[in-house]
C-alpha cells in the first residue's frame, strides 16, 4: 500500500520498534528521570554517577545552570539561585508572603499578572520557566543515555496538586519541548513500582513525605490495576517546613537580628544538614558564619524532634481522614510504603507505625521509587509492552465547585471521584437578552469561596438572545485522566455551544505560554514555525499510525469498502503530502481525515466496549 | 460528539438487571473490564479526537459506576429509567412520624457530642442507622417489585435522609477522634 517509509528519529511509525520513554519526578528538593531498557527500569545517573538532580537552578549572566552546580552557588549569590521552585506551581502572588521566609527572593510587584515572578540578573522568571529548565536537563541527560530522542515523558505530581499545580507542571513541559503522556500521582506511580517489581497485591496505604509536599493515598492493587481508593495530603508541607523550623530555633538561639538573604539561606543549609544528621546520629553540630552573624552550637535530636512534631501530627490527621474517605479499616491494609526524603526521618518511621500499628515498608529506595513507577507506566504508554493489562485507575484530590450567590462554593465534583469524571449542570441567564454569563470554579472542601483555591473564571458568550429564565445553558464540567479540568457549554433549547474564554487564577494564559515559547526558542535559533511545522509532521504519522491499524485490526469488519476507500484515499493524501506540505495545509488535511474516519473511530470505541462484555449476556451475569 | 452509543442506561451497560440488589463486586469487576478497554491510557498514541472519545467514555463509565454502586443513587435511579424523577433536595418529607424520627436521631448524635463516652456512643448510633438504612432498602426493594413507584419513591427520599445523617454523625466521629 504505501511506499518504503524512511522515519526521522523518535517518531518511527512501525509500531514493533522500541520507542524510548521516560518517567520524571519532579520534585521540590531534588528531581529524577528513569527509564526502561531491556526490560529492567532504573534512574539514570549523570556523570558522576548522580541520580538526584537537585531542583535548583541558578542563572548567571551568560547561562543557566542547574542542579549540583547551581546549588554550590546558592550562599553566594541567592537571589540569583532558584530552589524548591515547585512550592509556587500554580501559586498566586498572594501565597508568596506565607511561603516568603522559605522562599527568600525579590518578587517583582506587578499587579498585571496574577502569577508571581521573580527578579533574577537575566530578567523576570516564573515558576513555570524554572521548572522547565529543570525538565529540560532531565530530558536531555534520559535521551544522552539512551542514545534517541524520547517518545514521551511521564511526570508525577503531588496528588494533592490542584488543578492550577497540575496545569502549571505541564506548562513547563510544554515550554521545554516535551511531549507528555500522562501526568500521574506519586504515590500512585511508587505502588505502581512496588507492584510491578515486588508483585505486591492487595490494599496499599503510600505514605509519600517529600520536600515540599505531603501525600496520603490508599490503593487496591488487583492484578496489574491500580485503583486509588481516596487520596489526600497536603500540598505545602514537607522537608522544607523541617528545615525551616530548626532554621527558626536557629535564628532564636543565636539571637540573630538583620537577617539578610544570604545569612538566610545559609542558616536554611545548615538547617538540612543538621536534620540528616539526626537521622543517624543523636546530636549534632551547627556552625553559622556570616559576617558579624557568628553562632556554634549543638541540637538534640529530641529537640529536634519536638519542632519538628506538629508537622508529623498533621500529616497524620490526613491519614486518619483519607482511611475515613476510602472506608477503610487500619486493619484491611496489607503494607504501608514509605516514599521520599523526609521519611527518612526517624521520628515520621515511628509515628507513622505508631499510626498503622505496624511497620512501614521501604524496601525500594524512597526518592527513586516514584521516578521508577512513572518510568514503568511511560514504558506502557509508548507501546512498548502491547500485552501490558496495567491500567492506573486514579481519583480528584479536591472537590470542585462554583461559586453561587452570597461567595458559598457549590460543589459539583466531590473529591475522590474516580476520574475522568464529567459533570454537566444547568442554569439560565437571569436578564433579558443576556448573551454572556460567567462561572466561576473553586477546588477545595470549605463552604465559603474565600477559603477554598479559584482556579479560574470562565466566560460563557455568545448565547443567543432570550428572555430571563428562558435559556438553558448546560455548563459540562469535564476532568481528564491528569486530573485537569476543561469547561464547555452549550445553550441546549438552540443548540449553540458557547465561546469560552478562561481567565485562570493563578496559571498562564495560552498566550503567555506561546510567548515564552517563542523567547526560548528565540535563544535557541531554531524558528518558530519550523517547529510547529515539525510537530504537525509528527501529528500527521500518528494520526496515519491509528487508522492503519485500526484499519488492520477491524477495518473489513465494521467498514464497508466504499467506506475504507473513502478513509484511504484521504490517508494516502496526507501521506505523500507531509514532507512537503504547510503547516496549515497539514492541519486542515489531518482535520478532513480525522472528519472523515471520525464515525469509524466512535464505532470502533462502541465496539471495544462490548467486546469487554462480550460473551456475557444479562442473564449469565446477574445474580 | 453524535456517535457513541450512550443510548444504553447503566445497568445494561454493565449487563445487570435493573433491579436494586446487585452483586458489588460484580458491579466493580465490570467496570474495571470497560475501562480497561476505554480509558485514556488505552489512546495515549491517537489521534485527539479517539482520546477525547475515550476520556468521554470513560467518564460516562465512571459516572454510571458511581451511580449504581451508591444505594441512594441506585434507588434513584431505577426510578428514574422507568420515568420517576426522585424529587429536588430541596422537598421535606410530609411523613410526620419519619420527621420525628430524624429529628430524635440528630439529637441522639447531639447527646453523643456532649456525653462522656462520645465514640462509644457514636458507634451505636451508627448500628442504628445502618439498621434503619437497611430497612428503608428493603421497604423500597418490595414496593419497587410491586411497582408502587410512588411508594418506591418516598422510600427512597428517607434513605437519603438517612444517609445524610450517617455523614454527619461519620464528621461527628472524625472530630472527636481528631481532638
Amino acid at each position: 500500500m504505501a511506499l518504503l517509509q524512511i522515519s526521522e528519529p523518535g517518531q518511527s511509525n512501525a509500531p514493533h520498534q522500541h520507542r524510548y520513554a521516560a518517567g520524571i519526578d519532579l520534585g521540590t528538593t531534588n528531581s529524577l528521570v528513569a527509564t526502561v531498557r531491556s526490560g529492567e527500569a532504573g534512574c539514570l545517573p549523570d556523570q558522576e554517577g548522580n541520580c538526584l538532580l537537585p531542583s535548583v537552578v541558578h542563572f548567571a549572566a551568560d547561562k543557566c545552570l542547574v542542579g549540583s552546580s547551581a546549588q554550590a552557588m546558592q550562599a553566594l549569590d541567592p537571589l540569583n539561585t532558584i530552589s524548591s521552585i515547585k512550592r509556587l506551581m500554580g501559586r498566586g502572588i498572594d501565597d508568596v508572603d506565607r511561603l516568603g521566609q522559605v522562599l527568600p527572593y525579590e518578587f517583582v510587584n506587578d499587579s498585571q499578572s496574577p502569577v508571581p515572578r521573580i527578579r533574577t540578573r537575566t530578567g523576570e522568571v516564573s515558576a513555570v520557566e524554572v521548572s522547565s529548565e529543570i525538565l529540560k536537563q532531565l530530558a536531555t541527560r534520559a535521551s544522552q543515555s539512551v542514545g534517541d530522542e524520547l517518545a514521551g515523558v511521564v511526570i508525577t505530581v503531588p496528588a494533592y496538586f490542584d488543578d492550577a499545580q497540575r496545569q502549571a507542571t505541564r506548562d513547563a513541559a510544554t515550554l521545554a519541548g516535551l511531549n507528555v503522556f500522562r501526568l500521574i500521582n506519586e504515590p500512585t506511580a511508587a505502588a505502581v513500582a512496588y507492584g510491578l517489581e515486588k508483585n505486591a497485591q492487595g490494599v496499599y496505604a503510600i505514605y509519600d513525605l517529600g520536600g515540599g509536599t505531603f501525600d496520603i493515598s490508599i490503593l487496591r492493587l488487583n492484578q496489574g490495576v491500580f485503583e486509588v481508593l481516596a487520596s489526600g495530603g497536603d500540598s505545602a508541607l514537607g522537608g522544607d517546613d523541617m528545615d525551616h523550623a530548626l532554621g527558626e530555633w536557629i535564628i532564636d538561639q543565636a539571637g540573630f537580628t538583620d537577617l539578610d538573604s544570604i545569612l538566610l539561606r545559609q542558616i536554611l543549609i545548615a538547617a538540612r544538614k543538621a536534620k540528616q544528621a539526626l537521622s543517624d546520629t543523636d546530636s549534632t553540630e551547627i556552625s553559622i558564619q556570616h559576617g558579624r552573624h557568628q553562632w556554634r552550637g549543638r541540637i538534640e535530636r529530641a529537640q529536634f524532634e519536638a519542632l519538628i512534631l506538629p508537622l508529623v501530627k498533621t500529616t497524620l490527621k490526613a491519614c486518619r481522614r483519607v482511611l475515613r474517605d476510602a472506608n477503610i479499616s487500619k486493619s484491611d491494609i496489607a503494607e504501608i510504603v514509605m516514599v521520599g526524603g523526609s521519611t527518612r526521618v526517624p521520628l515520621v518511621q515511628s509515628m507513622v507505625e505508631a499510626f498503622f500499628e505496624r511497620q512501614p515498608m521501604c524496601d525500594m529506595d524512597p526518592e527513586q521509587v516514584v521516578a521508577i513507577g512513572a518510568a514503568l507506566q511511560a514504558d506502557v504508554l509508548a507501546g512498548n509492552k502491547p500485552d501490558s493489562d496495567m491500567l492506573l485507575l486514579d481519583v480528584l484530590p479536591l472537590s470542585l465547585g462554583i461559586e453561587t450567590m452570597g461567595g458559598l462554593s457549590e460543589k459539583i465534583i466531590d473529591r475522590n471521584t474516580a476520574i475522568p469524571v464529567a459533570r454537566a449542570q444547568q442554569f439560565t441567564t437571569f436578564k433579558d437578552g443576556q448573551t454572556a454569563m460567567s462561572v466561576h470554579v473553586v477546588q477545595g472542601e470549605r463552604e465559603l469561596i474565600s477559603d477554598c483555591r479559584s482556579l479560574a473564571r470562565f466566560e460563557l458568550r455568545g448565547f443567543p438572545p432570550m428572555v430571563a429564565g428562558a435559556a438553558r445553558i448546560r455548563v459540562t464540567f469535564q476532568v481528564d485522566a491528569d486530573g485537569l479540568l476543561s469547561v464547555t457549554a452549550e445553550e441546549t433549547t438552540s443548540g449553540v455551544v458557547a465561546d469560552i474564554v478562561v481567565k485562570p487564577s493563578y496559571g498562564l494564559t495560552d498566550k503567555e505560554i506561546e510567548t515564552m515559547l517563542r523567547a526560548s526558542m528565540d535563544n535557541a535559533r531554531e524558528d518558530m514555525e519550523q517547529r510547529m511545522l515539525k510537530e504537525q509532521q509528527v501529528e500527521a504519522w500518528r494520526v496515519i499510525e491509528a487508522i492503519d491499524s485500526a484499519l488492520l485490526a477491524d477495518g473489513e469488519d465494521l467498514l464497508s469498502q466504499t467506506e475504507i476507500e473513502r478513509i484511504m484515499q484521504y490517508r494516502n493524501k496526507l501521506e505523500t503530502s507531509i514532507e512537503t506540505a504547510s503547516n496549515e495545509a497539514l492541519k486542515q488535511m489531518i482535520k478532513a481525515l480525522e472528519d472523515v474516519s471520525e464515525f469509524y473511530v466512535a464505532k470502533r470505541m462502541n465496539n471495544s466496549i462490548k467486546q469487554a462484555l462480550a460473551g456475557k449476556q444479562i442473564d449469565e451475569v446477574s445474580i | 460528539m453524535k456517535s457513541l452509543d450512550f443510548s444504553q442506561n447503566y445497568f445494561e451497560l454493565f449487563g445487570l438487571r435493573p433491579e436494586f440488589n446487585l452483586d458489588a463486586e460484580h458491579l466493580h469487576a465490570q467496570q474495571q473490564q470497560l475501562l480497561a478497554s476505554c480509558h485514556p491510557d488505552r489512546f495515549v498514541n491517537a489521534s485527539d479526537r479517539e482520546k477525547r472519545l475515550s476520556v468521554q467514555m470513560a467518564s460516562w463509565v465512571n459516572q454510571a459506576n458511581a451511580t449504581l454502586r451508591d444505594p441512594v443513587k441506585r434507588a434513584a435511579y431505577l426510578l428514574q429509567i422507568n420515568g420517576v424523577e426522585a424529587g429536588d433536595e430541596s422537598e421535606t418529607t410530609s411523613d410526620t412520624d419519619f420527621l420525628m424520627e430524624q429529628i430524635e436521631l440528630r439529637e441522639e448524635i447531639e447527646a453523643c457530642r456532649s456525653g462522656d463516652d462520645a465514640l462509644p456512643c457514636c458507634d451505636q448510633v451508627s448500628l442504628k442507622l445502618e439498621h434503619r438504612a437497611s430497612q428503608l432498602a428493603q421497604e423500597f426493594v418490595s414496593h419497587f417489585a410491586a411497582m408502587d413507584l410512588e411508594a418506591a419513591r418516598i422510600s427512597g427520599r428517607k434513605m437519603q435522609f438517612i444517609q445524610r445523617i450517617q455523614q454527619q454523625l461519620s464528621d461527628l466521629q472524625f472530630e472527636l477522634e481528631d481532638s
